[in-house]
């Protein structure tokens, strides 16, 4: 069951001719869940940023 | 009784206090069996022996079409609680599970289009599934223009709740319609309780990436969720004690 | 429940504007259409129904636009609000009319042109109830978009209503094809006329119940 359906790295990449829309497509999928991760990360900083800026002690 | 328990186990607070103690496990476990689930079948599983490699895409496509639907049945789950119980968490919750319902279902139509181009030769077809996915697509965005175009959150919640609701039949036309129109897509290749026709050795990492995008995406919704409940609640006392 | 009728159509019949406009709107689409093709290189009766179908999306998107929007704004709809036990009456009756006097007009508009670009005229009368039964159903799924965006402009209600809107505009597809090849039509018009019926039914409680949520 765990045998490299390769046979070396260019094919991995190359895909007999499908690789580009593979990994493009695998790529553009990544890149979306990882930045709304970073997006949603940043929007906790920031509010948590102004809650306490809007209740320090003055 | 059954309102008591509700509210008590749906405040804004404890939902975030639990969440905060699960989230490491979820990202991990969800992060590292996509990872498991794609190598596998990136690399380990046999080629297709009629659609060649571009099968491959099937271990994104097929998790990110699923928890489409699977995240918009969710939100309808929250917006009977709204309307019914009046339970503001789940209000909150649909708001923060859209945006993500909406990057999904873009995903799912992206992936398609893409292995369209060498399996069937067009990257995109009025057949049935793939029209009835871009509405749904259109549905978590008209979602997500109703709530923002209300300055009283509480009447843009109560309303967004009522369209997720109308829009949920939308659903069963999406399974139905494969039957009603003939169409090019192939019919959905594995069922819960029958027999699949798809090799044991394509299903596994099939299933193991569908359960790893299902943890990522709900630590995903576990972050949104909670910048979008300080964002609401962010003048009440318990939001001051745990920032 | 006549009362709420006679009343919702002397409404109508003071704005010019909201019932002319769709039936220009439909004349004039349904002209331009076949002006801007080369008529002479296909058959303008195999495809013109999809412009029909189109032009018939657009006009109940126009016709039911300023729907509630008025009646809000000058505090009508809330007075009736108040005066009315059963709101949904008063929404059903106001859809009611605005299929009578719009929607119907527009079917028949519809069929006619249809009828004068090469459809067989023994279809005349499926088509215009066709026609009629689809805008039923687009005005009660418009009213409802309109009534969610209420007087947030027109964008809003097409984005809430357009995807509740295609599965109609697809059976349509369907029922067109079986008058083509003239198969299963009374099928399809038994499934239609009870879907509206259902709609009809349903739709106004749930716009009354977002009314509510406006008014309140």
């Amino acid at each position: 069951m765990f045998n490299l359906a390769f046979d070396n790295f260019n094919d991995i990449l190359y895909m007999q001719g499908h690789g580009i829309y593979v990994w493009s497509v695998y790529l553009i999928g990544i890149l979306m869940i990882a930045t709304s991760f970073l997006i949603a990360n940043k929007r906790i900083k920031a509010i948590q940023k102004k809650i306490k800026i809007s209740n320090a002690p003055s | 009784m059954i309102t008591a328990f509700i509210h008590k186990f749906s405040s804004p607070k404890s939902f975030v206090n639990l969440t905060e103690k699960i989230y490491p496990f979820l990202i991990i476990f969800g992060v590292s069996m996509l990872i498991f689930g794609w190598a596998w079948g990136l690399f380990f599983a046999p080629q297709d022996a009629v659609q060649g490699n571009s099968y491959r895409i099937i271990f994104l496509h097929v998790p990110s079409v699923i928890f489409a639907e699977l995240i918009y049945f969710f939100m309808a789950v929250c917006a009977l609680m709204h309307l019914v119980w009046r339970v503001k968490l789940a209000a909150y919750l649909i708001k923060s599970a859209a945006p993500i319902g909406a990057m999904i279902t873009f995903i799912g139509l992206f992936s398609g289009s893409i292995w369209g181009i060498p399996t069937w030769g067009t990257w995109w077809q009025w057949d049935a599934r793939i029209t009835s996915t871009l509405i749904l697509f259109i549905m978590y965005l008209g979602i997500l223009t109703l709530h923002g175009s209300f300055s009283n959150l509480e009447k843009a919640d109560r309303l967004m709740s009522i369209l997720v609701i109308i829009g949920v039949i939308n659903i069963p036309i999406i399974k139905k319609s494969v039957d009603w129109w003939s169409t090019l897509h192939q019919p959905a290749s594995i069922s819960v309780s029958g027999s699949s026709s798809i090799d044991p050795s394509m299903l596994y990492p099939l299933f193991i990436s569908v359960i790893g995008l299902g943890f990522t995406l709900i630590a995903l919704g576990i972050l949104t969720s909670r910048s979008y409940i300080f964002t609401r609640e962010k003048n009440k006392r318990w939001v001051l004690e745990h920032v | 429940m006549l009362r709420l009728i006679k009343a919702e159509s002397f409404k109508l019949s003071k704005k010019l504007k909201s019932w002319l406009g769709p039936l220009l709107i439909m004349v004039l689409v349904l002209i331009a259409f076949p002006l801007s093709i080369d008529i002479s290189q296909y058959d303008l009766d195999k495809f013109y129904f999809s412009i029909i179908v189109v032009s018939l999306l657009m006009t109940a998107f126009v016709a039911t636009e300023g729907m509630f929007e008025e009646d809000f704004e000058d505090g009508s709809l809330e007075q009736e609000f108040l005066i009315e036990k059963d709101f949904y009456k008063v929404v059903f009756s106001k859809i009611l009319v605005y299929v009578a006097f719009i929607g119907i007009p527009i079917a028949f508009i519809g069929a006619l042109f249809s009828f004068a670009n090469g459809v067989a005229i023994v279809s005349f009368a499926k088509i215009l109830l066709l026609l009629s039964l689809s805008n039923l159903l687009l005005f009660n799924l418009f009213a409802f978009g309109n009534a969610l965006s209420i007087n947030k402009g027109a964008m809003l209600g097409v984005l809430t209503a357009l995807p509740l809107a295609l599965p109609v505009i697809i059976l349509l597809g369907r029922a067109i094809r079986s008058i083509q090849f003239d198969e299963g039509f009374t099928a399809i018009i038994a499934l239609m006329t009870g879907i509206g019926l259902i709609i009809s039914a349903i739709m106004p409680i749930i716009i009354s119940a977002v009314l509510k949520t406006h008014i309140d």
